[in-house]
């Protein structure tokens, strides 16, 4: 109901106030409509301060991460090299954020990991929104047998602890880089299925799908032009979502120590690495780096909250 | 509700059937193939007569659909859930010794959980955007932020290593120390509510946010009912349908978290067990707890359909016609 609403908007908005009735047209609450609805979605957006010191924050992150070891050149993979530095030593003028039990600079490491860290985060999200927008479009769509079965397979992923599924698929395959974004890709599409197969459910039986069929529109036309661009708004959300949790199973994983093999590394197994000394008082090793991740989930967190608004259709209209 | 509860249960089998598709093909994916574990079990030396041997013997050599055969009618008719290859136990006693242990852990921090999530959650949908409700929600994503291990870990170096000097569970003994020992298990308990906290009291929030807008309500304060009348008998109540449903879908989940508690605070549960069974490519174990967990979820996904019909008589109606 509410996204075919905001169908609806988008059609008025291409349109224009020109064939608005003059009185309402001083309406304010009335006016809203024939703003065009990206222009609305993305006022609501920037009210949200929270949301916008989130993506500044985001970008900073990455552009650390990726731009970083490029400007700043620091060893992090000849070990043999890295054993000439002092070990665990503390911050310094030297080592700002001190070295790790290896001997490499732990700064350098953050970035290092990062780069791993953050692109397996964005792909294995990427994965996931892909299969899950497909699986529960087609499920949603195709309704009958179809829908009964794939979501009788969903509803037995869903039923297996996630991380014992998780868990089983790393030792099974064979661990590099390509099989974990495939591996955590696989295991956060159950729940994203779902929500996109309510969507097409919901949207398959509104009137400007049932006209678009009543002339003659194909399943894939219906599919593309009309289920696919009004459940958007949820897919969007789910992603960035879905992008925060595949950054955490592969932390999750680090400290399994089943993350990125050597001489990689990624954020959990650098956490992992430095929990081991916890007790002893090594705290550059550990609390930069958990602050850092825990604002960057936070950070993604809030951006999805505030998309969530910005394509909320009640929001829309005040 | 009869024929509902029949279709239920058919559609639960399947569910079952599936998942045990699945966990006995991903074996076959394993490089070295089925035999793969042999080497494991047998350690990397072993002749290939000796391989061989324990592939016959463990009915490794059959085609799938006959191993697949004799397992499930084995686990139907026998209730033999299979011999562990690394304890050299059957797999049911080791779900009879570790499966409560990891129970009671889990159900006593749900229990928890759900006292803190529900009040707060239902107080931030009714003073939203206040001071309080964007602290809270703050604090929330933080939990929801710091991967379980790290909070875990961070919890342990704190409050039993640094100040307070809490003791950590016992490595054995009897399944009921949490309620002979309960301080030992504050920190665990602790951790794992704090885990689960932040996604309950946010999905309880928006439950009740989406409440607070419809007509009942509005009705409700046209009538002249106060702000807590309001929120305790109609908002409550009919955000709780949506909980129930995620309290369901939230068993497995409560185990995967437990696996990580279990594993930072050295209490050997289930899902430490499956950890090593899986790395030690253990198939029957891994095989039998993964079924029984999924048991274990069917179950809790029908027993959360039918506390619906008791939260909201509308449900039951539909769900007779």
């Amino acid at each position: 109901m509410t996204i075919g609403e905001s169908a609806t908007h988008g059609e008025y908005g291409t349109e224009g106030g020109t064939h608005a009735p003059a009185p309402l047209a001083d309406d304010n609450a009335t006016f809203a409509a024939f703003v065009p609805l990206w222009r609305q979605r993305l006022r609501i957006f920037l009210q949200n301060k929270m949301a916008i010191i989130s993506v500044v924050y985001i970008i900073v992150i990455f552009l650390i991460s990726f731009l970083g070891p490029v400007v700043w050149h620091t060893n992090q993979t000849n070990q043999a090299a890295a054993l000439f530095n002092v070990e665990n030593a503390p911050p310094s003028w030297h080592y700002l954020l001190g070295t790790d039990a290896s001997g490499y600079n732990e700064l350098g490491r953050i970035m290092f990991g990062g780069e791993y860290s953050l692109t397996l985060g964005v792909l294995s999200g990427f994965v996931t929104i892909v299969i899950g927008t497909l699986y529960g479009m087609v499920s949603g769509f195709m309704g009958g047998v179809v829908d009964t079965v794939l979501m009788r397979i969903l509803d037995s992923f869903l039923s297996i602890p996630i991380l014992f599924l998780l868990l089983t698929l790393v030792t099974v395959f064979q661990r590099t880089t390509v099989s974990l974004i495939l591996i955590i890709g696989f295991i956060g599409w159950f729940g994203n299925a779902r929500i996109i197969r309510g969507d097409a459910l919901l949207i398959k039986e509104l009137e400007y799908s049932q006209a678009a069929r009543a002339m003659g529109g194909g399943r894939w036309h219906i599919i593309r032009r009309h289920v696919f661009p009004n459940s958007v708004s949820n897919i969007v959300t789910v992603s960035t979502f879905a992008v925060a949790d595949s950054i955490l199973f592969l932390t999750t994983l680090g400290y399994l120590g089943l993350g990125i093999p050597l001489p990689a590394t990624d954020w959990g197994t650098m956490l992992n690495n430095a929990s081991q000394y916890l007790a002893n008082g090594f705290w550059w090793q550990i609390y930069p780096l958990a602050v850092i991740f825990i604002l960057l989930i936070v950070a993604i967190t809030y951006v999805g909250e505030a998309l969530r608004d910005a394509f909320e259709v009640r929001l829309l209209e005040r | 509700m009869g024929a509902y509860l029949v279709r239920r249960l058919v559609q639960s089998f399947v569910v079952f059937l599936i998942v045990m598709f699945v966990t006995f093909i991903l074996p076959y994916f394993e490089t070295g193939g089925i035999l793969a574990p042999a080497y494991v079990v047998l350690q990397n030396h072993a002749s290939p007569s000796a391989v061989h041997a324990f592939a016959a013997q463990n009915g490794l050599l059959k085609p799938f659909y006959v191993r697949f055969w004799d397992y499930l009618s084995q686990l139907l008719f026998h209730g033999n859930w299979g011999y562990s290859w690394k304890n050299q136990q059957t797999v049911w006693s080791i779900m009879v010794t570790y499966i409560p242990r990891t129970m009671w852990l889990a159900i006593i921090s749900l229990v928890i959980t759900v006292l803190i999530a529900l009040p707060l959650g239902t107080y931030q949908a009714s003073r939203r955007n206040s001071i309080f409700d964007y602290s809270a929600t703050s604090t929330l994503f933080v939990l929801y932020g710091v991967p379980a291990f790290l909070l875990c870990l961070l919890i342990l170096t704190w409050f039993s290593i640094g100040t307070l000097h809490l003791p950590t569970p016992p490595t054995g003994g009897s399944s009921l120390q949490i309620f002979t020992d309960p301080k030992a298990f504050i920190l665990p308990v602790g951790a794992l509510t704090l885990l689960n906290l932040a996604f309950l009291s946010r999905f309880m929030r928006s439950a009740v946010l989406d409440v607070l807008v419809q007509d009942y309500v509005r009705t409700a304060k046209a009538k002249g009912c106060n702000q807590r009348r309001v929120l305790s008998h109609h908002a409550f109540r009919n955000a709780l349908g949506p909980i129930v449903i995620i309290l369901g879908l939230f068993l497995p989940g409560l185990f995967g978290g437990a696996l990580i508690v279990e594993e930072v605070f050295n209490y050997p549960g289930i899902g430490y067990q499956t950890v090593n069974a899986a790395q030690y490519l253990d198939i029957p174990t891994v095989l039998g707890i993964t079924l029984l967990t999924t048991v274990f979820t069917l179950i809790g996904n029908l027993l959360a359909d039918i506390g619906l019909g008791v939260i909201n008589p509308r449900v039951r109606v539909e769900g007779r016609s």
